[in-house]
């Protein structure tokens, strides 16, 4: 491989080399995070949100899909803490509800991504050989896409929906898990306690899966939670590009994008404003929780 | 160093190759052609199948997709980059005007958030913890966490129609195409679109900072009695900007796909706001021209840090 | 393959039910349809070929309010695909919001509850989206589930394909209901399409004597007769609810307190009419004129929409002028014309000296080649494509038995065009498709014209000339010193923002002072330019009409 991935698997193993320290991971690494507060106050924020959206109904009495012509654009009031949209929907109840398909997409295609990118990773690294040098050229292939462009294209093909975009989501977002959990699997093989542990007679996969993966576990988080952040962003964009989730589902994107109307942009801010903060302050949680697992899995920071 | 990077671009040959066809075929896949994109779709009611089958065969839009792969990969090979389905411009045309555009924003985006991102992750490296330390890593994720278009329009709304300080849009003055009148147009755009790839730039500088200032070199250099601003300068900087180059390196391909969105809200008349159109309009020939330079420039730009990491790292060999 | 016995036996089931309750099929002879059917039991018809489901559909819809509240109160509602006036017919049935009635008819009709209506659309707006969410709530007020989709691709295949069998079907579409829309210059275009010989006619199974009223209104050029003529199908679509016309639009003109108009009225802007812009005075130090339109990737050709762009209108001249509602006034590049008592022949007297932007002298040569190069293009418009198509010896030029165009003769400044059939609207036709100039545009392919080179600069016989072009930026025109009209006003330069057909950017240009004179269609920047202290609002009555199309033909539900 280039000069260039070696470079990066030389990072990446440094900024993930927990390893000797395997039986007091868990408990050092929440003890470091609570020790971060930026990540503290970003969990707690990341919890409400995600609760509040979770258990929606809790929360609202309202329909997210209810029309009442009666009650459009209507100014925050008791009855309807962040107003009424332009056809009458409570919007404080689709932000919950939005937010619900929202984190569904991101994390969904996050989780999606890692499953395949880390399945791959370890086999992959693990055997090498042919399956290895297929893998790779696929990822290189997908990575050699800018992003945007990418999903712009799958967007098109594939047309606009939900699901289509977990799917596309997912097909963009895998290879970086994959040369990430490669890289591990490659430092990692040659160590002696894998060697101890073949020389026993334990399968292949056993090793890998058993053995070696759980060393990259801190990173892994840490990717799939900038990851969740990402496609979020991303299903923001392509709303706005208007290739996103069909209009008529309730997702942040979509919501927030009626500010592409100027008269929505100044006059009903309640519509979008409300929207925009959550957005930017789940996306900064998760960034923030991020952060924090990054530093508190990596053994050179102070604990 | 030569015999690599002539190994390392003839590589690209079969790289590129693959990828083109993969893009021809995808828009392939795509549900209809240009020619429904060439009548407003009210007015299509008005039209025959005949008719629009007439328009796609004059097009060469009947062909099968391995004739039409080929052709246009001959024209290729005789610099003609094949032209638009709906204007008929010479593709090499629309990007000899449209790229630029692209360029003069990114680019400035690039400095912004590069300068910007290198200066604040060292400032909240020197006071590591500190309650500077965490606004700075909070302002810096704003940045990444507020959508792009969000910001752009808020930014509109207050200096361009409230305080009415900076153009709308758009990218040149008519009648005043010197650079201060051009300057104004650039601000808005390449601040929000710099703005949002700050903290990438601030998080590497800072950790680089932080790993340089543990470092035994700094250590004596304190120890030598050295202020140490001085020492954080000179001995930390210069350590920690390695990986921060190769990180802008990784961001050249954004070049040409990172602007779409902020292009398209301000009216930027660029690649990313053209690709918008003719992936939606199904414009083969446009969307593989920008396909192909914005891959070409993810591989150039992958070798130019390869280069980049062995020049700035001696360890690091190029094999 | 197992499925299909069961399938079989269900379908006979279904059939023998519906026979005894009378539901569906249309009256054909049922014992046809179930050799045809290849085993579904629903292909045997539909339930919206029942009129009493349609008349349901439509009084489940309370337009009034949707039109009060989304619409801001900025569009009329429909009755008719003719917008109220002269041409409508007001005695026709309206279908009042009436949620009881639709239920009752429902009832009547056996609507069976757990069927789903496939409806679909092609707009991208967020106004569309809402108005379907809107009318599905309506709709799942009365008992009738629908689903929405926003098609994508071949729109044509997938919307307008008409049966082979224009009596019994089967439908060449998969959906039940299509939101669309008709933007006309003529009554015509509106109520064609429900003839069974129309190319696009999908959804419309053929009515006794529709076809002959239809034909009737084609076949004269007096207004009068022709009023007569449409409001009789209007009275024939209404009654059976042909398909659901739900509002008309309006189109906005915004004009900014620099520009004074010097009292021209403003009309349809969707097509060209008389504005005498030579005449405006701007209160600009450059007397530019600010508005959109600008070309994106090339001058917008006129075959398909003729006035749609300012440019287009200001860059060509057409023979004849016409007024703010579209009709036919007095000569334009011709000074003078006249229609044959039989309709069938109009003469044009040019103008003398006309020339082209480039110099260039304009003849009748151009005017021959224009109307010729109007046949071979495939995307000229309806309108346009069947007024030429009556010209004498159309169809042999089509054909390419002759490189000449019989029934246009040219003689000096004189150019006459001989009709086989009347055609209704040939005067509005040669009052909104430009002359285009035949030295600049000879080799052009007729079937690629808008890829010509000539459209990136386009050079036209109008007040205005291109001057400047920054494609997806800006262009300027500048006025023409050789046209044949000279005007009163100050406006030296028009400067255009480049826009697609809805200007995203129209309301933040218009707010940042840099929009004079434009025009949309849309209620939002509408609503928007309204709350500015600089910008007018007025609103002109066109020829736009938003409607479901019904499939009416035997088709499976698409949703199961």
């Amino acid at each position: 491989m280039s000069a260039l991935d070696r470079k990066m698997d030389r990072l990446l193993a440094r900024e993930n080399s927990g390893r000797e320290h395997r039986e007091l991971v868990k408990n050092r690494t929440v003890r470091k995070m609570m020790m971060n507060r930026l990540s503290v106050v970003g969990m707690v924020i990341f919890l409400i949100i995600l609760f509040m959206c979770l258990f929606a109904p809790l929360f609202t009495p309202y329909d997210s899909t209810k029309v009442d012509l009666r009650a459009i654009l209507q100014q925050p009031s008791a009855a309807h803490i962040f107003g009424t949209d332009k056809v009458g929907r409570d919007v404080f109840t689709r932000i919950l509800y939005g937010g619900r398909i929202s984190i569904g997409i991101g994390f969904g295609s996050a989780l999606i991504a890692t499953l395949i990118g880390v399945t791959l990773g370890v086999i992959a690294g693990y055997k090498g050989g042919i399956l290895d040098g297929i893998v790779m050229k696929i990822s290189e292939i997908l990575m050699a896409f800018p992003q945007m462009i990418l999903v712009l294209i799958l967007v098109t093909i594939t047309g606009q929906s939900l699901w289509n975009l977990i799917l596309i989501f997912s097909l963009t977002g895998w290879p970086s898990m994959y040369r990430m959990a490669r890289s591990q699997m490659l430092s990692l093989r040659e160590e002696e306690y894998v060697q101890a542990l073949k020389a026993f007679g334990i399968r292949d996969m056993k090793i890998a899966f058993k053995h070696i993966l759980p060393n990259a576990i801190g990173p892994i988080f840490v990717n799939i939670t900038l990851s969740t952040a990402m496609f979020i962003l991303n299903e923001a964009s392509l709303s706005f590009l208007g290739l996103g989730v069909p209009m008529e589902v309730a997702t942040w994107g979509n919501i927030l994008n009626v500010a592409q109307d100027l008269t929505i942009l100044k006059s009903a801010p309640w519509i979008w404003l409300p929207t925009g903060a959550v957005v930017t302050l789940f996306i900064i949680s998760i960034n923030f929780i991020g952060d924090g697992l990054r530093d508190a899995s990596d053994p050179t920071q102070v604990g | 160093m030569a015999s690599y990077i002539t190994r390392k671009i003839l590589s690209l040959i079969p790289m590129t190759l693959i990828l083109s066809f993969m893009i021809y075929l995808g828009m392939d896949l795509m549900p209809g052609d240009a020619v429904d994109y060439l009548i407003p779709p009210d007015a299509l009611s008005t039209m025959s199948q005949e008719q629009l089958e007439q328009m796609r065969e004059s097009l060469g839009l009947n062909e099968p997709l391995v004739v039409r792969y080929v052709k246009w990969l001959g024209g290729l090979f005789h610099g003609n980059f094949g032209y638009s389905l709906q204007s008929g411009v010479p593709v090499s045309t629309l990007m000899k005007d449209y790229l630029p555009a692209t360029l003069e924003l990114t680019i400035a985006a690039l400095l912004i958030s590069s300068i910007l991102g290198i200066l604040l992750g060292v400032i909240s490296a020197i006071r590591r913890g500190g309650a500077l330390d965490q606004i700075l890593s909070v302002f810096g994720m704003i940045g990444v966490a507020i959508p792009q278009f969000l910001l752009g329009l808020i930014c509109i709304d207050i200096f361009a129609l409230h305080m009415n300080v900076l153009p709308v849009g758009g990218r040149m003055a008519y009648q005043g195409q010197g650079f201060f009148q051009r300057l104004q147009y650039l601000i808005m755009p390449a601040l929000v679109l710099g703005f949002s790839m700050t903290a990438g730039v601030m998080r590497y500088a800072r950790s680089s900072m932080l790993d340089s200032m543990g470092k035994d070199y700094m250590k004596t250099a304190r120890a030598k009695g050295i202020p140490e601003w001085r020492v954080n300068l000179v001995h930390g900087l210069r350590a920690a900007l390695t990986p921060v180059v190769v990180l802008i390196g990784f961001r050249l391909p954004m070049l040409i796909g990172g602007a779409v969105v902020v292009e398209e809200v301000f009216q930027w008349p660029g690649i990313g706001t053209l690709f918008v159109k003719a992936v939606r309009s199904q414009n083969t020939p446009v969307v593989m021209m920008i396909g192909f330079f914005s891959v070409l420039l993810v591989l150039i730009s992958s070798i130019l840090v390869d280069i980049l990491t062995a020049a700035l790292d001696p360890r690091v060999k190029l094999s | 393959m197992r499925g299909n016995k069961f399938m079989g036996l269900l379908c006979a089931a279904t059939m023998a039910a519906s026979l005894f309750t009378g539901v569906g099929t249309l009256g054909a002879d049922a014992t046809e349809s179930v050799t045809a059917v290849t085993g579904d039991a629903q292909s045997l018809g539909t339930p919206l070929a029942d009129v009493r489901v349609r008349q349901a559909l439509a009084y489940a819809i309370d337009m009034d309010t949707i039109v009060d509240t989304l619409f801001d109160g900025k569009a009329t509602r429909a009755t008719s695909f003719t917008s109220p006036g002269e041409w409508l017919n007001t005695d026709i049935p309206v279908y009042d919001y009436n949620p009881d009635k639709a239920k009752d008819l429902l009832s009547e009709a056996n609507w069976d509850p757990n069927y789903t209506l496939d409806v679909v659309y092609y707009y991208d707006d967020q106004q569309t989206v809402d108005l379907m969410t809107i009318i599905q709530q309506y709709w799942s007020d009365v008992g009738v589930k629908s689903q929405f989709r926003k098609l994508e691709g071949d729109l044509a295949a997938q919307l307008w394909v008409p049966p082979t069998d224009m009596v019994n079907g089967p439908s060449e579409v998969k959906w039940d209901l299509a939101y669309a829309a008709v933007a006309a210059l003529t009554e015509s275009e509106f109520y064609n399409r429900f003839a069974s010989t129309a190319s696009n006619n999908s959804t419309v199974p053929k009515q006794d004597g529709l076809d002959e009223l239809i034909e009737a209104s084609n076949s004269t050029m007096d207004k009068d007769e022709q009023i007569a003529a449409f409001k009789k199908i209007q009275q024939v679509v209404a009654e059976n609810v042909l398909a659901m016309p739900l509002y008309h639009q309006v189109c906005f003109i915004y004009t900014s307190s620099d520009l004074d108009m010097k009292g021209n009225p403003v009309g349809n802007d969707q097509f060209s009419y008389e504005k005498n812009i030579l005449d405006w005075n701007i209160n600009r130090d450059d007397h530019t004129l600010y508005t959109n339109g600008g070309p994106q990737e090339f001058f917008w050709y006129p075959m398909v929409n003729p006035g749609y762009m300012l440019n287009t209108e200001l860059l060509f001249d057409k023979l004849i002028d016409a007024d703010e509602s579209l009709n036919p006034t007095d000569g334009m590049l011709a000074e003078s014309y006249e229609v044959s008592d039989d309709n069938k022949t109009i003469t044009f007297h040019l103008r003398d000296g006309l020339k082209w932007q480039d110099d260039e002298p304009l003849t009748g040569d151009d005017v021959k080649f224009t109307i010729e190069l109007m046949l071979k293009t495939p995307g000229t418009n309806a309108v346009a494509s069947e007024a030429m198509s009556c010209i004498t010896g159309a169809q042999d030029y089509k054909d390419g038995k002759t490189d000449d165009l019989a029934g246009v003769t040219v003689d000096g400044n004189d150019v006459t065009v001989n009709f086989d059939k009347v055609s209704a609207n040939a005067l509005q036709v040669f009052s909104q498709w430009p002359i285009l100039p035949e030295h600049c545009l000879k080799d052009a392919d007729p079937n690629t014209l808008q890829q010509n080179e000539f459209w990136q600069h386009p050079i036209g016989s109008g007040p205005f000339m291109v001057d400047e072009v920054v494609l997806n930026n800006y262009c300027t025109l500048k006025r023409w010193d050789g046209y044949w009209k000279k005007g009163t006003g100050n406006i030296e330069t028009i400067y255009e923002f480049a826009s697609g057909e809805n200007d995203s950017n129209l309301v933040k240009n218009a707010s940042a002072g840099k929009i004079d004179y434009a025009w949309s269609k849309s209620t939002d920047d509408a609503k928007a330019i309204e709350a500015l202290d600089n910008m007018k609002v007025e609103q002109a009555n066109i020829r736009y009409t938003r409607c479901f199309y019904i499939n009416q033909f035997p088709h499976e539900p698409n949703i199961k």
